[in-house]
């Protein structure tokens, strides 16, 4: 598994970590270490260059796809009318189209005056 | 949503107190806010840190009907109005990520829609008890993630892989051979080569958790903590599903980067 040269460390030591050096998550002194055995040994540097290229290639080819507006529009629109709910007690719609914004209030008063019915 | 909530939530706790008619508006919020105070609580029981988590709890439904004008919680304070202002203004932006993320998951556009909107919805639902400052976009795919892990997944037609994976074995999985130089080049200008949907495609294959993993580390560049919140498993399963992932992903890519021809047998390093 190892180079053959001598190093601090095992090449197989830094072959299981490299991923740990890519997602940042080695201690300053840990990724110094690994930083200087891939300077000095070119096999291992090849293997970590190959991964950084993975990573990179999923970061840069898999998100970034947008959200239809469709769907924003739809859930402001549920949220606002929750919040009126919540701000009025009452049942609330909010309908958008062309002319423009038309806000439908419906209080029921006696929801107050009755005893709770059942669910 | 109703049905769905009442299922998912533990009995007893879908229910309103006894005795207490809700307004109709405070019923659909305060069923998903216990739906997500449910999760949450079940998760603290287990690992009894809830201080810890980058992931905020929010806090049960009753306590925050309770604490409503109490100065305890900043978000308690505020007026509806001011909430969704907030609301609007921080989660509304991530939108277009959850989305992505959505599609990851489902692998299906339409479904990725519904899945995100009930998100946001119980995002909204329980958004007083975001704390502000800690990581809204963690909250975010966590409620995301668990909302697909406990509803969602089980209405889909598409069958679920079971990955099997062992926590140990990432480390010493990775203990790999050096190959000669050159090949490893080769390799990658081919995997440069591949289109989008290649990539995203081998990605669609991946077993569930595996996919997950890789996309919160390497696409949303989440650290291990936040994903083991976000995902709700220990920091070592994470690392492996990564490792596995990745190997999985990178032994797909080189193999369809042969077949399309831009990598000769000769070259592939293996």
């Amino acid at each position: 598994m190892s180079c053959g040269n001598p190093h601090e460390i095992d090449c197989r030591e830094v072959l299981g970590e490299l991923w740990l050096f890519l997602d940042n998550e080695c201690n300053h002194e840990r990724r110094e270490l690994l930083k200087r055995h891939l300077e000095e040994c070119r096999p291992c540097l090849e293997e970590f260059g190959l991964d950084e290229h993975l990573k990179a290639l999923l970061a840069r080819k898999c998100g970034g796809d947008h959200a239809p507006d469709a769907l924003k529009q739809r859930l402001r629109q549920s949220i606002r009318e929750i919040m009126m709910r919540q701000v009025l007690g009452a049942e609330v719609s909010v309908e958008r189209s062309d002319d423009g914004t038309v806000v439908e209030v419906a209080i029921s008063v006696e929801r107050h005056a009755w005893p709770a019915p059942e669910r | 949503m109703g049905a769905d909530s009442s299922e998912l939530a533990q009995p007893g706790q879908a229910e309103s107190s006894p005795g207490r008619a809700p307004e109709k508006g405070t019923e659909v919020v305060t069923e998903v806010v216990t739906e997500v105070a449910t999760e949450v609580a079940t998760e603290i029981a287990t690992d009894g840190t809830p201080e810890r988590t980058t992931v905020p709890p929010p806090d049960s439904a009753d306590q925050a009907v309770e604490n409503q004008g109490v100065e305890q919680d900043p978000g308690v304070q505020e007026t509806p109005e001011q909430r969704t202002a907030r609301f609007e203004r921080d989660a509304m932006p991530l939108l277009d990520q959850l989305y992505a993320a959505a599609l990851r998951m489902t692998r299906n556009p339409s479904d990725a829609e519904d899945l995100v909107q009930e998100t946001y919805l119980k995002a909204y639902g329980a958004f007083h008890s975001f704390r502000a400052g800690t990581n809204l976009r963690a909250w975010l795919y966590r409620i995301l993630t668990n909302t697909y892990i406990n509803g969602y997944r089980k209405r889909q037609r598409q069958p679920v892989q079971q990955p099997t994976e062992e926590i140990t074995d990432w480390q010493l999985a990775q203990a790999e051979q050096h190959t000669s130089s050159g090949l490893r080049s080769a390799e990658m200008e081919a995997l440069d080569r591949l289109p989008d949907s290649d990539v995203k495609e081998a990605l669609s294959q991946l077993a569930e958790d595996f996919r997950m993993a890789v996309y919160l580390a390497d696409v949303e560049g989440f650290a291990y903590k936040e994903i083991a919140d976000i995902m709700g498993t220990p920091i070592g399963t994470v690392m492996s599903r990564l490792h596995r992932g990745r190997k999985q992903l990178r032994d797909m890519l080189t193999g369809v980067a042969r077949e399309r021809g831009f990598l000769s047998d000769a070259e592939v390093a293996s």
